[in-house]
């Protein structure tokens, strides 16, 4: 009898974790998508009222544009370095040595400049912003905002947002040029592809569309790892530990839905 | 007496708070400060004096319950009633709260409402952050171009004092004020608390775990326990209670007994 009623309780018992589960993951990602969107609506509302400080925007586009150009600028040559490396060592011999200039433009221009240059800002400024917002949200710094009639988004979210979205197309701009410059200087060296070769071979498949593409990307990522970063920050909860857990999160929320952004590009754009 | 609001009521009216994060906080508390006075919240840790005083402003927000300020609702009266409520609060925090990339100056200038900042003018404004240093008792000279890194504790206290009553308001709200302060400090804090709601003629809500210092400033107190009111009268008829949470609060002894005899971690 008892053999029998558990052999009845137990798919009950699993399909009721599995609702359980499944609620507690609907919540979560709900809770999450309704503040992000609270946040942007916020934002576009303060942008709209001219209520975002200058002085904050000029601020912030110096601490994220101008001072992660030496970080972009290293990632991005070697970007272009082992892009022309990697490619020489799988076409040796078997496809004309004039396509790597094609590979190295077209996989610095489409994916590396991009995707390693966002990955890059996660890490110098997604992962700041969180851990600034966090520690100004459990020291109360947040609630002082408040409490004197200033609006936490307008001050602290907008000019962060504002200054990475003008900052991460002229950075991508950048790594694309100095990705192509390596990447040339490197064949050119190993392989003994010279510049004219080089070019010849990047202007066969090139696209004037590309660098629209590129430039899209980068808005996309600009817009997606301050807003995550923010939201994280103001989230945060539980002093010290708190501030490092929603970094940690924070970074691993970016990263991820940098490589889905990229992942939904070729689908939605290329096609 | 400066009061808050243009209408005849309370300066504060808490109306059936309801607060949980996990557990419910703060369960049903209605209370009413009454213009002028001088209002102390007492309470064990945890049982949410804090979240209360936060809700005043709206730097959280109740489940269920409404807080009235001046006559006017800070959850039903839209964000221009809430605005004008933060503009004619000034509120203390524990630790502060001090902005740390910002100087002295700027931190106490933040507290100035925008639309004064623009009506009062550059020399005006060094003016007000000037007097508001005095008022605390710290030297403007000495710490105006410093960081809140480079003050001591009880100096970072007056700052946040300063920073609160810069704007000129109308309510105090104090949000433990002498916490982590030694004996003397924390004498010389509730003497300014006392000066500032009679020079500034505010009426002021302080919450405190201090229990003797509340009686001897304050004209009314409340007790908190398990998110419900469980006192609220004049310091006397604190002191006189026979009530035993409210015993253990003014007496260590019993405090200790309770400690045994009530549910009390």
């Amino acid at each position: 009898m008892s053999r029998q009623s558990s052999s009845v309780w137990a798919p009950s018992r699993f399909a009721g974790r599995f609702f359980v589960s499944v609620e507690r993951w609907s919540r979560f990602i709900a809770e999450h998508a309704g503040q992000i969107g609270l946040l942007i609506w916020n934002m576009l509302a303060a942008c709209a009222r001219l209520r975002v400080p200058r002085r904050d925007i000029l601020r912030q586009l110096h601490i994220i544009g101008i001072q992660s150009v030496p970080i972009v600028v290293v990632a991005a040559a070697l970007i272009g370095v082992v892009t022309s490396q990697q490619g020489g060592y799988q076409m040796q011999s078997q496809i004309p040595l004039y396509i790597m200039g094609s590979v190295v433009v077209e996989s610095v221009v489409l994916e590396m400049g991009p995707v390693l240059t966002a990955i890059v800002m996660i890490g110098r400024v997604g992962a700041r912003i969180t851990a600034e917002l966090g520690t100004m949200k459990v020291s109360e710094q947040i609630d002082a905002l408040q409490s004197v009639g200033r609006d936490p988004v307008e001050i602290l979210a907008a000019p962060r947002v504002l200054a990475m979205i003008i900052s991460m197309p002229l950075l991508v701009s950048m790594a694309n040029l100095v990705g192509i410059t390596t990447g040339m200087i490197s064949a050119q060296y190993t392989l003994g592809l010279g510049q004219e070769t080089f070019f010849y071979g990047a202007r066969l498949f090139w696209h004037s569309y590309d660098i629209v593409y590129s430039l899209l990307k980068a808005l996309v990522f600009g817009a997606a790892i301050p807003i995550i970063a923010i939201h994280m920050g103001l989230r945060t909860s539980g002093g010290a530990e708190g501030v490092g857990r929603a970094t940690t999160h924070a970074v691993v929320f970016m990263t991820l839905t940098i490589l889905v952004i990229d992942a939904l590009f070729p689908p939605l754009f290329l096609n | 007496m400066s009061v808050a609001g243009n209408g005849s009521g309370p300066a504060i009216e808490y109306r059936g708070v309801f607060k949980a994060f996990d557990e419910p906080v703060l369960s049903g508390v209605t209370l009413s400060v009454e213009r002028g006075e001088m209002f102390a919240l007492f309470g064990p840790s945890g049982t949410g004096k804090s979240v209360l005083l936060k809700t005043t402003i709206a730097l959280v927000t109740p489940d269920r319950g409404d807080v009235m300020v001046g006559g006017e609702s800070v959850y039903f009266g839209g964000r221009d009633v809430l605005e004008r409520i933060r503009r004619k609060v000034g509120f203390v925090f524990q630790y502060a709260a001090l902005f740390d990339s910002l100087t002295v100056f700027e931190n106490i200038e933040i507290g100035i409402p925008e639309e004064n900042l623009k009506r009062m003018g550059a020399n005006a404004v060094a003016q007000r952050v000037w007097e508001s240093l005095e008022l605390v008792n710290l030297d403007p000279k000495q710490v105006l171009g410093k960081l809140p890194s480079e003050l001591s504790g009880g100096m970072k206290k007056r700052v946040g004092i300063a920073r609160a009553i810069s704007g000129r308001p109308e309510i105090l709200l104090w949000d433990e004020p002498t916490t982590g302060l030694d004996p003397v400090n924390t004498a010389a804090i509730e003497r300014l608390i006392t000066q500032l709601s009679e020079d500034l003629h505010v009426t002021s809500l302080l919450v405190t775990h201090d229990i003797e210092g509340g009686l001897d400033m304050c004209d009314r107190v409340a007790m908190l326990e398990g998110g419900s009111l469980r006192f609220c009268g004049s310091p006397d008829d604190f002191r006189a209670s026979d009530d035993a949470v409210v015993k253990a609060f003014i007496d260590r002894k019993a405090a200790i007994a309770a400690l045994d005899t009530l549910e009390i971690r």
